[in-house]
């Protein structure tokens, strides 16, 4: 049985929020109003980041994606055509096949995660710092560290080349 | 004791460093250039650059393996062979480039070359790790680079479409593959493969075995797409047909061949537990899923394709089928799995290249993708005729030509395991593949030229026909010497974890 501690009402509150934000964000027809939902999404994830010890995670989560991920597409959308709504694509049998497949697929990982026997102790997340990550990052995984720094210079080129009005 | 970065011998990583550097330099003299200058000076650098990264790599052969930072990056033979094909394949898409780019279509030149080398980067980086941080990283660069390769004629729908279902189902299968990766790194704690192959062997007898193959199944689904098997081929023909020809050879060749070597190392470093397990269940499970994905994308690739009118389009679907092919080794478990997998691969690459570069020549000639642009070829360009049957004949698997004896030590392993309904299928479908190739050989000798006049080819189009071409015939003469060659190297290294960069003790 569950327990109704502190931890829990705050997991619950959380994960309806995170859920609720998803679930919203699909069905809104504004734009607008889903970049919000998202970042409710994504704040609810912070949250549950937090229950799980993981400080650093959440405010990397609330930085990045509630933070410069939702502004951008917000900026996006206010520099292109903000009032565009989604027009239905008048599939149902589409949406219907779609559901069934993520359906489908939820229903087995719910099956594998309740069929599997976690025991083992529940591991002291208090001790895992930051410093300790940024020694990973930059001892242990400096070669993918260096070629993401790769990575990201190509994304940034790809998107100014194919975006990059000319004259002629 | 730990080891710290300058512990490491670095000099192993060259060829990276080299395409890394080249990258950075042609960026940054582009910068310099005049915007209406002839940026064609840029590829003969990528070109050098290629084959400086060519010579380390060959010059490494026979060396002991070599590991940097607990596996982030590996040098053993595995890795080295196909470093070798990428790096060739991308020396001689660069050749044909110079040719493609000097068209109006492609306005950011400089990008073009870069990119194509930093797709290269990718590629070698897939090759060349067995920690899953690094594979996935350099996946992403190599899909990244190519997504942008894809829509680089932004001016065209067509490449514009391309580019768009390319980032897309792309994007949809890295995530696939990352979240199979998630799973492996939740039951074992690492991400080192090796390591991790340990631990999960350890969780399969814990009763945690379905994790274990939902993390496998999820990969497998994302290297479906990666390696353009069926049914994860959707992409495919629309981004072949919308990329410009180089870009199209680039992913055929290149791109696969790197998913390859991801999906073997991911494969057999990451789950050989299971072929060793008693329990023979899981091995059962992992073949059925990989010949069918075979079978499929033979079946699929080679009927389709009877019915396409557009070069690409028609090599798009070839090229799902000869993905087919080239899973069998892997899903057989065959006793010729690496060599007779590379010998395939090496030989796709120079049919295909040579194939690629005769479509983009008639096609410019032509000004039509359509197959009909190859009518009366053997008129107006004898020899380049002859060079797109020799490749034609390879991809059919007619002998003596080096798709054959690919196709056929494949059939070995595929018999030599009992699995006759594979090999079945593959020779079935490798008769229904003659009707569309010998479709294109009509139209060449059999129907009059459409166009007055001689088919111009330019030199380094030219050169790299003959480079195809000589490579199809010499393999496909001496299959057993190459496949000696390949029998030399030392596979095993590939699948066992070195401690701190020195051999592990047998």
């Amino acid at each position: 049985m569950i327990s109704m501690n502190g931890e829990f009402i705050a997991f619950f509150l959380l994960s309806v929020m995170a859920i609720a934000g998803a679930v919203f964000m699909i069905n809104f027809t504004r734009v607008v109003h889903m970049i919000l939902a998202l970042a409710f999404t994504f704040l609810g994830i912070a949250g549950i980041f937090v229950t799980l010890n993981a400080e650093f995670l959440a405010v990397v989560q609330v930085l990045i994606y509630t933070g410069a991920v939702s502004i951008l597409m917000l900026f996006g959308i206010m520099l292109t055509r903000h009032r565009d709504e989604t027009r239905d694509g008048g599939r149902p049998w589409h949406a219907f096949l779609c559901f069934l497949g993520v359906g489908g697929f939820f229903a087995l990982l719910m099956r594998i995660i309740y069929g599997s026997p976690f025991n083992g102790e529940t591991a002291k997340t208090e001790t895992f710092s930051v410093s300790g990550l940024g020694e990973s990052v930059f001892k242990q995984y400096v070669i993918p560290f260096e070629v993401t720094s790769i990575l990201l210079l190509v994304a940034l080129v790809g998107a100014i080349i194919l975006a990059k009005k000319e004259r002629s | 004791m730990e080891k710290y970065l300058l512990d490491y011998n670095w000099t192993v990583m060259a060829p990276e460093l080299i395409i890394a550097g080249a990258a950075a330099l042609l960026s940054i003299i582009d910068l310099l250039m005049k915007e209406k200058q002839d940026k064609r000076v840029l590829a003969s650098l990528g070109f050098v650059a290629v084959l400086g990264a060519l010579y380390f790599t060959v010059s490494r052969f026979g060396q002991q393996p070599y590991e940097i930072l607990g596996d982030t990056y590996r040098i053993d033979d595995f890795g080295l062979v196909f470093k070798t094909l990428l790096l060739t394949g991308t020396a001689l898409v660069l050749a044909v480039s110079l040719q493609e780019a000097k068209r109006k279509e492609i306005t950011a030149q400089g990008e073009y070359y870069y990119l194509l080398l930093t797709a290269l980067l990718g590629g070698m980086i897939l090759t060349s790790s067995a920690d899953l941080i690094t594979l996935f990283v350099g996946l992403e660069l190599l899909s990244i680079s190519s997504y942008i390769l894809a829509g680089i004629r932004k001016r065209r729908t067509d490449s514009n479409e391309a580019a768009w279902k390319y980032v897309v189902l792309g994007g949809v299968s890295s995530a696939f593959i990352l979240y199979g990766m998630s799973f492996v790194y939740g039951l074992a704690g690492t991400t080192n493969l090796y390591t991790a192959q340990e631990r999960m062997a350890e969780a399969m007898g814990n009763g945690m075995e379905s994790f274990v193959y939902l993390s496998l199944f999820l990969m497998l689904f994302g290297f479906g797409f990666k390696v353009a098997s069926a049914p994860f081929h959707m992409w495919v023909p629309d981004v072949y047909q919308g990329a410009p020809t180089p870009v199209t050879t680039f992913l055929a060749v290149v791109s696969k061949t790197a998913a390859f070597a991801l999906m073997i190392r991911v494969i057999l470093g990451g789950y050989l537990f299971l072929f060793n397990s008693r329990t023979a269940e899981g091995l059962e499970l992992l073949t059925t899923a990989l010949l069918v994905l075979a079978g499929l994308s033979m079946v699929i690739g080679n009927t389709v394709a009877l019915r396409q009118f557009n070069n690409k389009r028609l090599m798009a679907y070839s090229s799902i089928a000869h993905a087919g092919y080239t899973l069998v080794p892997l899903a057989t478990l065959g006793p010729m799995l690496f060599e007779s997998t590379v010998y395939y691969l090496t030989a796709y690459l120079l049919m295909t290249l040579g194939a690629f570069t005769v479509i983009g020549i008639v096609e410019r000639n032509a000004g039509t993708g359509d197959i009909s642009a190859f009518a009366g070829l053997s008129r107006r360009s004898p020899l380049t005729a002859a060079a797109m049957t020799i490749f034609l004949i390879s991809l059919s698997g007619i002998p003596v030509t080096a798709g054959f004896f690919g196709k056929f030590y494949i059939l070995i392993n595929a018999v030599a395991t009992q699995h006759f309904w594979i090999a079945a299928i593959m020779l079935a479908t490798t008769v229904v593949s003659y009707f569309y190739y010998f479709g294109i050989v009509r139209m060449m000798y059999f129907r009059p030229p459409v166009l007055e006049g001689k088919v111009k080819v330019p030199p380094a189009s030219a050169l790299v026909i003959a480079v195809a071409m000589i490579g199809t015939v010499v393999l496909g003469i001496t299959p057993q010497w190459a496949l000696e060659q390949l029998g030399e190297v030392n596979w095993a290294a590939a699948l066992s974890p070195l401690n701190g960069g020195a051999p592990p003790a047998q």
